[in-house]
């Protein structure tokens, strides 16, 4: 087959352009990495931008000898864990029957389901729920609350009603219940979209600081966005008043909080270039069709 | 509906054990009105605990029997918090009282704080509050006016006569005459920020450090002359601690000092508009000079503070305005850029300018706020004697500042060390262990205010070199009185202010800069300010204080 | 009678039905229960926009106010202002971030070594795996007086530009993120609507003798362009809930002119100043014209593509 002429040049072009996004989406995360290597000193001058400068790896010593961090990485992975299940149990449980047409008043559950996509309770009310079923200062105010997305719902839900109707009939005229039914041929059947529902959910677990700062008041509780938030948030506050003791303020260095940023995104970088496969062809199946 | 259940259980459940015990109303005397309740009142108080009733100033605290509070933290991520800390099982020996935190980041503090009180959440103890942030919880009753409980505090009582701090604490009175925060109190104003100078070129020019602003600008020129290429004042803080500082010098105020632009007049009792004042041009047009002959870095209003850092510290300016903590970084950041050796720094008085030999600051600092269920605190009592000691006494506040003897720091021939491997604020710098990190002591939420002495204490000598030859130069003006405003004269006050401020703000920095000229646009400056109804503004303000001089003077 | 007679045979039908099938409705009871409690639950506690609250009193407040709240709102000297900014950054979040996919993944998909595509791809994704809190740390870093933009920006011989201290470039700085957090990720759905493209429309383009260009033209963007529409009738849709987490992150006091929205207002007024009676009812006003948005969105794309959220 003969290219045209214009069309190999569009092709270097193609090839340059591609170059420069990789170059812009990773640049970030290396001068990230840069900061975290190079001592402050190098950093204060503006003198660090592609290559580290002033070699080190004390920062790094430092960050993983601070024992919050690691309390926090636990947290994190914990309420990743648990949360990542219940998320993944929940959306199934729920978008299962939800695709079914057999069900009573299937339209009227799905739009139960989608009107709190755009219509939902304050802050307020919402802290005070989680409060007033001693929730908070548990791991349940950050696993439960946030347990059903809607949008991962109907993605889900769009996907169980792509799976052949005849394999399920089947199934029950073999005798085979509704159980049945459920884990031995929906489940299996099913792995992509799963595997894509809970990289979905623990990205989302993984990241949360929000719910954390308000529902958990003790130290020991608190996942590593929150200390990562206090790292970076704490710099960037000026006292307005010359009254206001210096304690308001915190000072971090930009490569102590590198470093816990380099830390903290490393395990989901790690990870999700192993499921692209599932998720983009669970996303596939549910949005495409939606 | 579960909620309300869920929310009034609590109330009741007190309520009912009040009722049982028949100590309703602990230390609530004032609110509750009906004669029977305020027999069981002194009946209870009484019976319930002897010795703590008869607590006095200079008494160790120590609970009848174990008592539980809850208390906001503020953590600050320099040094954050550890259940481990020894501060917490120390407290608890010395007092009987076990502290249940509610432990709030920094960053989010303000609005997390004010989730937990409008969810009837709050903790009993709620300090770490700004002067002003309290004024928002006061309609809703849910902090107590703290004024009529400070009988129960000896030691505090004691602190506000001896260092004659009344006038001081009408700084946060409000309209009903009461205030509703238990201040920080301070024996001499907080003299923290002034300038710092590089010492080694002061030297090298053969000068001396400047004592006013004539000094300054002297020696600045020469910096100049001898550096043609660099800029000797480059300011942080957006320049606004600099403005502030050189405003107060000329009797005026701006920056972070600039309120609503207003000053009192101590000799007519009256407020004035500052920025229309000949003051103000004075003032503006010293800082125009510094603009105009390359003396200061016109980006000391914009740049950021990492800017303004990383020039002073790689040589490139040589005055920066700074407060002690500040300066103490500013010392190790420079050990890394400059070299140990290559340079010296100073932490500068305030230099004097046409107002006089005074320095302005205020005596109180930042507080606690409690939470009006503690009125109805069948230990009540108990509750204000611990704050009392922990916060106000001298034992309280020697102990979270220092430690334990011998553990975190020794008695040598009467004066307190630290142990050697403490460190602290440059104090021991070979220290492994860190009287803040590691131990939980001289810890924001517990230590502020105090004597002098106290102070001194536990500072490096750099910076008690500095504090000393403030107070020992300089005296401390008269703080302004404040205006009682009722909220809808704040109101109609905000009207004005908040566009007239933001004019003078505007203005302030195009006069500094040279953008708008001190001769040509003065005039049309002042008309603008009258415009904007500055002196409705100053009239309404001195009004108010006529009225409630009252109050004021109680 | 005959209605009645009807009614009790529908019901029965009802009964019959789930009986047979209780299996089915037994997976609804968790997901229906979580619903009621942490979606709709909180939804009753929008009352106090309505009703005077009271720090630490009823969360359903104190007295009636009628609409007072929200009158107070359409009066706030801020309203316009933060109006706008919710206009503005949504619009332009949408004129800037939508396209964006749409041509990466026409380009992506002209790219004949598989491998290469491949790795442009997982990197792409990558952006959209951080967190706000680390997105906005980023941010942070990179537009830092002395970080490496403004390094650049002087290499070039320009002035260092503020670029979180000064109000004006707050919608650029958003933007721009919103950009390379989405740009990636936003492909995933076009490039699997590519390949749904039957390989026999571009064969029989060839032999009428168009070139790539023209088959892109009139057989790849037609082909993905009921995605296209979809997509876009949704975003706008959910066009006013703009990034909450990030601008709350983002902003500071120096650029609250530019940076405050609806929703981090809402947090102000709430949180910091302690007016959540206010605060709801400025939340709601915000709700209703989402809800309003996206109902005539899905109606528009039902209508347009016959195909919709529900």
């Amino acid at each position: 087959m003969k290219l045209s002429k214009g069309y190999r040049i569009f092709q270097v072009f193609n090839l340059l352009f591609m170059l420069i996004i990789i170059a812009i989406m990773l640049y970030p995360f290396w001068y990230l990495v840069a900061q975290s290597f190079s001592s402050q000193k190098y950093i204060y001058m503006g003198e660090v931008s592609i290559l580290p400068k002033g070699f080190n790896v004390q920062t790094y010593k430092a960050v993983m000898s601070e024992r919050q961090f690691w309390i926090g990485y636990k947290n994190t992975l914990i309420y990743t864990a648990l949360g990542t299940f219940i998320n993944v149990a929940m959306t199934a449980m729920f978008a299962y029957p939800l695709s079914k047409k057999r069900l009573i008043g299937q339209k009227f559950w799905i739009k139960f389901a989608v009107f709190t996509m755009y219509f939902s309770g304050g802050l307020i009310p919402n802290y005070l729920l989680v409060n007033s079923l001693h929730m908070k200062n548990t791991i349940w105010a950050i696993v439960i609350p946030g347990a059903i997305s809607t949008f991962n719902l109907m993605i889900m839900k769009n996907s169980f009603e792509a799976i052949p109707q005849e394999l399920e009939e089947a199934a029950s005229i073999d005798g085979m219940n509704t159980y049945g039914i459920f884990f031995k041929i929906i489940i299996p059947l099913s792995v992509p979209i799963i595997a894509t529902m809970i990289l979905f959910y623990a990205v989302g677990n993984w990241n949360s600081w929000f719910s954390a700062m308000l529902y958990l008041d003790e130290k020991k509780l608190q996942p590593v966005s929150l200390y990562l938030r206090g790292l970076i948030a704490g710099a960037t506050q000026t006292s307005d008043s010359v009254t206001m003791s210096s304690d308001a303020q915190a000072q971090i260095a930009s490569n102590i909080k590198s470093t816990t940023m380099v830390l903290t995104v490393l395990p989901i970088i790690c990870v999700y270039p192993f499921l692209q496969k599932y998720f983009v062809s669970g996303i596939m199946i549910g949005a495409v069709k939606g | 509906m579960l909620k309300q259940n869920k929310n009034l259980k609590p109330a009741a459940l007190a309520a009912a054990l009040a009722l049982l015990t028949g100590s309703l109303a602990g230390c609530g005397g004032e609110s509750i009105s009906s004669s029977s309740s305020a027999e069981t009142t002194s009946a209870s108080s009484s019976e319930s605990s002897s010795q703590s009733s008869e607590f006095k100033a200079g008494d160790q605290f120590y609970a009848t029997e174990p008592l539980k509070l809850t208390m906001l933290y503020n953590d600050n991520p320099s040094y954050p918090i550890s259940d481990n800390w020894i501060i917490w099982s120390e407290i608890a020996k010395k007092t009987n009282v076990t502290l249940d935190l509610v432990v709030v980041p920094l960053s989010d503090f303000e609005q997390k704080r004010s989730l937990l009180i409008s969810s009837g959440e709050a903790p009993q103890l709620m300090p770490k509050t700004y002067a002003g942030s309290e004024v928002q919880f006061i309609p809703s009753g849910v902090i107590l006016p703290v004024s009529d409980y400070v009988d129960k505090m000896p030691n505090y009582m004691q602190k506000v006569e001896q260092w004659n701090m009344k006038n001081d604490l009408k700084q946060i009175m409000q309209k009903d005459g009461k205030y509703y925060l238990l201040s920080g109190l301070h024996e001499k104003p907080n003299a923290n920020y002034s300038y710092l100078v590089r010492e080694d070129i002061v030297k090298e020019l053969g000068m001396q450090d400047p004592n006013t602003y004539d000094d300054l600008y002297t020696l600045l020129k020469a910096m100049k002359t001898k550096y043609p290429d660099v800029y000797p004042l480059s300011d942080r803080y957006s320049g606004k601690n600099m403005l502030g500082i050189v405003a107060s010098a000329f009797g005026v105020c701006a920056g972070w000092g600039k309120g609503d632009y207003k000053v009192f007049n101590w000799d007519t009792e009256k407020f004035e508009y500052a920025p229309t004042s000949q003051n103000y041009k004075d003032f503006l047009t010293y800082m125009n000079k510094l603009v105009k002959e390359g003396l200061l870095d016109p980006e000391s209003f914009t740049q950021t503070d990492d800017q303004a850092i990383g020039k002073f510290s790689n040589g490139k300016s040589f005055v920066i305005s700074t407060n002690t903590t500040h300066a103490q970084e500013m010392l190790k950041t420079m050990e890394s850029t400059l070299g140990q050796g290559n340079f010296e720094l100073t932490q500068i008085v305030p230099p004097i300018g046409p107002a006089g030999n005074y320095i302005s600051g205020s005596r109180l600092e930042n507080g606690i706020m409690i939470n009006s269920s503690v009125a109805k605190d069948p230990r009540c009592d108990e509750i204000f004697h611990f704050v009392d000691w922990l916060w106000y006494s001298d034992e309280g506040q020697t102990f979270c500042k220092w430690g334990i003897e011998n553990v975190t720091y020794k008695t040598v021939n009467g004066t307190k060390q630290l142990m050697d491997d403490v460190t602290f604020n440059g104090i021991n710098p070979t220290g492994t262990k860190d009287l803040r990190k590691d131990f939980g002591f001289s810890n924001g939420t517990f230590t502020y205010g105090g004597s002098q002495e106290l102070k001194y204490s536990l500072m490096n000598d750099r910076e008690k070199a500095f504090q000393q030859a403030v107070f020992e130069k300089r005296e401390v003006k008269n703080v302004d009185p404040p205006v009682l405003m009722d909220e809808d004269q704040r109101e109609q006050a905000n009207m004005i202010v908040t566009p007239l401020t933001d004019y003078v703000d505007q203005m302030t920095l195009e006069f500094i800069l040279g953008t708008k000229s001190l001769e040509k646009d003065w005039d049309t400056f002042v008309s603008e300010c009258k415009a904007k109804g500055c002196d409705d503004y100053i009239n309404m303000c001195n009004q108010v204080y006529e009225e409630t001089k009252d109050i004021l003077n109680k | 009678m005959a209605n009645s007679f009807k009614q009790i045979k529908r019901q029965n039908n009802f009964l019959i039905r789930i009986k047979k099938d209780w299996q089915l409705y037994t997976f609804l009871l968790l997901p229906v229960l979580y619903f009621i409690i942490f979606k709709y639950g909180p939804m009753v506690g929008n009352i106090i926009a309505f009703r005077k609250f009271q720090p630490g009193g009823s969360p359903f407040g104190e007295k009636w106010v009628g609409l007072k709240y929200f009158k107070m709102f359409i009066a706030d000297s801020n309203f316009w202002r933060i109006f706008l900014n919710t206009l503005t950054l949504s619009v332009q979040t949408l004129i800037f971030t939508f396209p964006g996919p749409v041509i990466f993944a026409l380009l992506l998909n002209e790219l004949k070594n598989v491998a290469f595509k491949r790795v442009v791809q997982t990197i792409s994704y990558l952006p959209h795996f951080i967190s706000t809190v680390i997105l906005v740390g980023l941010i942070f870093e990179l537009t830092a007086a002395n970080g490496p933009i403004n390094h650049l920006i002087s290499v070039l011989g320009g002035e260092p530009v503020k670029f979180m201290q000064d109000p004006k470039y707050f919608h650029s700085v958003y933007v721009l993120s919103r950009m390379w957090q989405t740009l990636g990720w936003g492909t995933i759905v076009y490039l699997s609507a590519l390949t749904t493209i039957s390989p026999d429309l571009y064969e029989a383009a060839k032999i009428d003798g168009a070139n790539r260009w023209q088959q892109t033209l009139h057989v790849t963007l037609p082909g993905i362009s009921s995605t296209i529409i979809v997509l876009l009738i949704m975003n706008i849709g959910s066009m006013l809930s703009v990034s909450f987490e990030q601008i709350l992150l983002m902003y500071s006091p120096l650029t609250y002119q530019k940076a405050d929205v609806i929703s981090t207002y809402v947090y102000r007024i709430g949180l910091s100043q302690n007016s959540f009676s206010y605060a709801s009812a400025i939340g709601l006003f915000e709700s209703v014209i989402g809800l309003v948005l996206v109902t005539t969105a899905n109606s528009i794309s039902k209508k347009i593509t016959d195909s919709s959220l529900w």
